[in-house]
């Protein structure tokens, strides 16, 4: 048996009330912040970038980002009532995305994506997001519901099983290549917004984006159904004491974080231009990355969190990393999405507008 | 200075709440301790403060001559400190048995080498673990002895709360924190569970801090009683001094007055 | 319409349903090519009955209290037949669209083929079809409606007939080989690729009457009980070493093929045995295994490799590199990849479940993203990584030889096997269960959470580096295309198809899933489409996957009663609020 000095000896307290987590922590957020900012003004030393594709570089990050925001709120509003990862989330992106390719084909095919681009482009958004929503509320129905209260691992487990599904379904659908989207000309080009040229995808995706949060923001904060859903993300079962049909209410999240998902679909194919079946999944975990940034369940956070990873993504690699001699840094953009989810959920698991941390060590 | 735990000016708030605010409170070996309260007066989360479970804002804690604050709940069990929760807490996948063999946990050493091994010091070690659950088991008589490989879940309510107190006497423990250990039990069970806290005591030497609502079993296991109320310590002393003061009274029945005015 | 009317129908639609999918995810022409009895019967019509006999059974079993809800008969046959008329309205539609509209429908569904089209009518009209697709609903329908009027024990003996009899066919290329290695005659069993009508008659009689057999007994284990002289204990005995001899002789009665595929198997049982002490035993969920695969096979290809680039070319090799023997190498990359395992763990493994899952994504992708990226060309070689790593040296036996890795492969998942089995049951193993249970109270009982939590993750790291070695000396090359994020969902799809935290049930998933697709190559194209249906098929109905653990099987059914935040009582709540 160990002895009681052992047990208590001054070393080993000291030892066990070392905040070694916290410490390592401090170390890296040190290390990091040093090269971050090292890399960044050997960057602008060097002077190789004009202040022109700072600017356009930061534009495209702010329409990448508003494009992980809407996806965003995907995860932010399921999360919010059921306390799930719907891992699955970018499939349902991709699938609105996926299958209007074949409308916009059909529109092309007719001329119409020229003559009435406002009207086929209202099409694509409507068609993407049906569909976005019916296999978002399929894949409540199918994979999430049955599960209702079991350990956190199942959920989860099975929403990876569904994203793997997803993705080999729309695979076995639509085929195995990648496909490029029919050109719209109205939107190609640039827009002179004073006498700086922007990309008008760029400045559509964005406009697209905050339109579509605001009627989000709208449905949750001012109507009945978005009060029921805040009331299910407090307590199911008390909501359901008050007489809110709880799986109609969760039914109806998913539907609409699908819609958004799907609509999202648009904007980035927009950006983006292609389609194919492994699409979704890195948009996805982005976007889940941009949830947790802004603070998960946090509808505001989700615009923040994307924003800001949309702005690190496109200018960070070239402002931290080529001035440190990294070459073609752009090749490690997934590490600074990446690494911007580990650093986050390290220091500051409740993200910016998440609830603060309690004081539990447990 | 020979207090077995010793805690001073403990406070912590939650976001805008003190729920504990300036408590200073001790044990002695050997003593019995009730701590009573209304609802939310801040009772567990001292215990939680005591235990490593939360961090305190401020205050120090003297446990047993070591200094324990910012220890983290497993250390202070190796120091000789063992918790009982609220809502019982077992490892409900495991054996009655299993369950008391955890809290030999700090009490042994067998790492992976031991484990690949199987050497014949890890065998011995292993044996011991067994026999001290069984003998902690013993101490609730057949009701966990004659059940040691049911399932923790699969107990009678009142034999889970006793399990609960077997794994936290199996960890070696000289101080006991109970938390509400008589909650749902018919008073057969309490008058049991009154004579084993006594003999916890006057047989195997524990200290023993309790929270409690129900005054019956405070009244009849506590050498000293310490009343908090919104997370302040609003007297201590004899159960009869406690109970008689005013402070007190209307703790209890300003909350009762409350609830009848609902 | 009656309300058991209704849901026959419901149950029929969702059948149909079912085959549509099937058909239109191109399931049915791939499993087309697939025989079950050699010019008889395809697999995709055995499936296509599959589907519709299952929805008829459903639909058939009666109500709660044993009571019949309905006539058996009639809803298993109106539960088909609606199934098999769902299936043949749809494809007539199709067929107007492509004939009657001339829309390319190809274009985009590119799974309706006319091969396709050519299936679901029978070759007929399409009129014809349809009505012969329902009348095959029909058939299957009744048929499996009326096995719930048959006893308990007749049932079961049709239904093992049944599946040995599927199972051998789907499973005739391999037997056919086996049989053949052995020399015993099998012309009269298998045909080609299928069966032929007597051995599908063989098989279903053979293990339908075994069963039928073992039930008189009570089961097969009492039926070898029944044997004199036999107890559990010798019992026990005679199946390990029996099970050992097989596993010992097996790739000389199979070609080198199935010895190469075989090899697979062990590396994944190798991986899932790693990853099991991880999500398991420690209860964490860690979808960045792969990074740890992928640690050891590289460090085993830097220390080992007589790579050109290491050599020549401008590149600068790495300090330590090139030639070192396999057997200096390991214990090397074991110490890499437990200090890697650490150094990722160590900060985030105080997060709650769902988000270290997230994070140890995010490290694996890290990781495969470094090792791909040009600016560490000069260490990993890019996208073409590093080649020519050695064979692995053993008394200068040709370990290229598929069948000689094999005996390598197993003895270290054997020995992976016996640290799982010694951990699962020693004092770490306890503290382990005690952990993912509820971390709190273990950590109330002393139990140092993240001690044996850094121990599960460098546990799994060095189990899971084994692996990458072998996998790169087996090779001969470490490349980051082997290496995504995919290996570490089909390590964790084995993990959960033979249940979280069972030891037997790796070895049983890895031969499922990572056997099974190679040897059926129909099958090996939809190799992901199916993980990802039996991962959440697993996880709604049998949680604890196939061979359960006994104790991990009660936690994944007890209901979640972690609250959302860690709180430890009413009353901090209370305070929080």
């Amino acid at each position: 048996m160990t002895t009681q000095s052992a047990a208590g000896s001054r070393y080993r307290l000291f030892l066990e009330r070392f905040p070694v987590r916290r410490f390592v922590l401090v170390l890296l957020a040190l290390v990091i912040a040093y090269g971050g900012a090292a890399g960044s003004i050997a960057t602008l030393r060097a002077g190789r970038f004009s202040g022109e594709v700072w600017a356009n570089l930061f534009i495209s990050g702010v329409a990448r980002g508003s494009v992980y925001a809407i996806i965003a709120l995907g995860y932010t509003l399921v999360y919010g009532i059921l306390f799930i990862i719907n891992f699955a989330h970018g499939e349902v992106f991709m699938a609105g995305a996926f299958t209007a390719y074949f409308v916009a084909v059909g529109l092309a095919s007719k001329g119409m994506l020229e003559s009435n681009p406002i009207i086929s482009i209202g099409i694509l958004f409507v068609v993407s997001s049906l569909v976005s929503m019916g296999v978002a509320i399929l894949l409540e129905r199918i994979a999430y519901r049955p599960l209702r209260g079991a350990p956190r691992l199942v959920p989860l487990i099975t929403a990876i099983g569904a994203s793997l599904f997803l993705q080999y379904t729309f695979r076995g659908f639509y085929g195995a290549n990648a496909r490029a989207y029919p050109t719209i000309p109205a939107i190609q080009g640039t827009w002179e917004i004073g006498s700086f040229p922007v990309q008008k995808v760029h400045l559509i995706s964005i406009l697209g984006a905050v339109a579509l949060w605001l009627v989000l923001f709208w449905i949750v904060e001012r109507t009945r159904v978005g009060r029921e859903m805040r009331a299910v993300g407090e307590d199911r079962e008390i909501a359901a004491l008050m007489g809110v049909d709880v799986d109609r209410t969760i039914v109806f999240t998913f539907g609409i974080g699908g819609a958004l998902a799907g609509a999202a679909g648009i904007l980035y194919v927009f950006l983006f231009n292609q389609v194919i079946f492994t699409m979704g999944f890195f948009p996805g975990l982005k976007a889940f990355t941009a949830a947790v940034l802004g603070g998960i369940g946090s509808i505001t956070g989700a615009a923040l969190g994307g924003l800001i990873l949309g702005i690190l993504e496109t200018v960070g690699p070239n402002l931290f990393l080529d001035g440190a001699g990294v070459p073609s840094p752009n090749q490690l953009i997934p590490i600074v999405a990446f690494g911007i989810l580990v650093l986050v959920l390290i220091f500051l698991p409740g993200g910016f507008l998440g609830a603060p941390d309690d004081k539990s060590r447990a | 200075m020979s207090h077995l735990l010793d805690v001073k000016g403990l406070s912590i708030r939650f976001g805008g709440v003190q729920a504990v605010n300036k408590v200073d409170f001790h044990a002695d070996p050997g003593e019995i301790v009730g701590v009573i309260g209304p609802n939310g007066a801040g009772k567990t989360t001292l215990f939680n403060i005591i235990t490593g479970f939360y961090s305190p804002d401020e205050g120090t804690m003297i446990f047993d001559g070591h200094n324990i604050s910012g220890l983290k709940p497993n250390a202070l069990t190796r120091l000789g400190m063992a918790r009982t929760f609220q809502s019982v807490r077992l490892f409900n996948a495991m054996t009655v048995l299993e369950n008391a063999m955890v809290g030999q946990h700090t009490r042994t050493k067998a790492g992976v080498w031991g484990a690949l091994t199987r050497s014949s010091k890890t065998k011995s070690e292993e044996d011991r673990i067994r026999e001290r659950a069984r003998e902690v088991l013993a101490f609730f008589g057949d009701r966990l002895s004659g059940r040691e490989d049911a399932l923790a879940s699969d107990l009678a309510y009142a034999d889970r709360r006793r399990l609960e107190i077997a794994r936290a006497m199996a960890t070696d423990a000289k101080l006991l924190l109970l938390d509400e250990p008589a909650a749902g039990m018919n008073p057969a069970e309490k008058d049991g569970l009154i004579s084993q806290i006594g003999r916890l005591r006057s047989e195997l030497g524990y200290s023993i801090i309790l929270i409690e609502h129900d005054m019956p079993v405070i009244k009849s296991v506590s050498d000293r009683v310490v009343a908090l109320d919104h997370g302040e310590k609003i007297t201590e002393g004899t159960y009869d001094e406690v109970s008689t003061n005013k402070q007190v009274i209307e703790a209890y029945l300003g909350k009762a007055a409350e609830e009848s005015h609902l | 319409m009656t309300p058991e009317l209704r849901r026959s129908v419901r149950q029929g639609l969702i059948g149909g349903a079912v085959v549509l999918y099937l058909a239109s995810v191109g399931m049915l022409v791939a499993f087309d090519a697939r025989a079950i009895i050699t010019n008889v019967v395809n697999f995709a019509t055995v499936l296509i009955v599959i589907t519709f006999a299952a929805f008829g059974y459903l639909a058939g079993r009666p109500g709660k209290g044993g009571e019949p809800a309905q006539p058996f008969l009639l809803a298993g046959a109106v539960t088909g037949a609606v199934a098999g008329a769902t299936v043949g309205v749809v494809a007539v539609l199709v067929d107007f669209l492509i004939t009657g509209l001339e829309w390319d429908v190809r274009s985009m569904w590119t799974s309706v083929s006319p091969t396709l089209m050519e299936l679901l009518s029978f070759g007929q009209s399409p009129i014809v079809g349809a009505l012969l697709m329902t009348l095959l609903g029909f058939t299957a329908g009744l048929a499996a409606g009326s096995l719930h009027l048959a006893t308990t024990i007749t049932r079961k003996v049709i239904l093992l007939g049944l599946m040995a009899f599927v199972f051998g066919a789907l499973g005739a290329p391999l037997f056919k080989v086996m049989l053949d290695g052995m020399h015993i005659p099998n012309r009269w069993l298998f045909d080609r690729d299928g069966l032929t009508i007597t051995g599908a008659i063989v098989l279903f009689a053979a293990f339908g009457l075994a069963r039928l057999g073992s039930f008189r007994v009570g089961g097969p284990r009492q039926a070898l009980l029944k044997v004199p002289g036999t107890s559990e204990k010798n019992l026990r005995w005679v199946i390990s070493v029996l099970a050992l001899l097989g596993i010992a002789v097996l790739p000389w009665i199979v070609n080198d093929f199935v010895s190469d595929v075989l090899g697979f198997v062990g590396l994944y049982i190798l991986l899932g045995l790693g990853l099991n002490i991880v999500v398991g035993f420690a209860g964490l969920l860690d979808l960045g295994y792969v990074a740890f695969y992928a640690v050891g096979a590289y460090s085993v290809a830097i220390l080992t490799a007589r790579s050109s680039y290491l050599v020549g070319g401008s590149v600068t090799a790495p300090a330590v590199a090139g030639y070192t023997n396999f057997w200096v190498a390991v214990p090397i990359t074991i110490l890499i990849a437990v200090v890697i395992g650490v150094a990722i763990g160590a900060p985030v493994l105080r997060l709650r479940g769902d988000y270290l899952a997230i994070v140890t994504l995010g490290f694996g992708e890290i990781i495969r993203t470094l090792v791909l990226s040009d600016w560490l060309k000069a260490k990993f070689g890019g996208p073409q990584g590093l080649t020519e790593v050695a064979a692995v040296p053993f008394f200068g036996l040709n370990t290229r030889d598929p069948q000689i890795l094999y005996y390598l492969i197993y003895a270290f998942a054997g020995l992976a096997l016996f640290i799982s089995y010694r951990l699962k049951t020693s004092r770490v193993g306890r503290a382990w269960a005690a952990m993912r249970e509820d971390e709190d109270i273990a950590e109330g009982m002393g139990v140092s959470v993240i001690k044996y939590k850094l121990l599960a993750f460098a546990t799994g790291a060095a189990v899971g580096s084994l692996g990458g070695a072998f996998f790169a000396a087996k090779l001969s090359v470490a490349n980051p295309g082997s290496f995504t994020l995919l290996v570490s969902i089909n390590v964790l799809a084995v993990v959960v198809l033979g249940g979280i935290g069972s030891i037997p049930g790796v070895v049983v998933g890895s031969l499922v899933l990572v056997g099974l697709p190679e040897l059926l190559r129909e099958f090996g194209e939809f190799r992901l489409h199916i993980y990802g249906a039996i991962l959440i098929a697993i996880m709604i109905l049998k949680p604890e996957g196939l061979i359960p653990d006994k104790r991990r099987a009660l936690e994944l059914h007890q209901p979640d009663h972690q609250p959302e935040k860690s709180v430890l009582s009413a009353e901090a709540t209370e305070g929080i609020q």
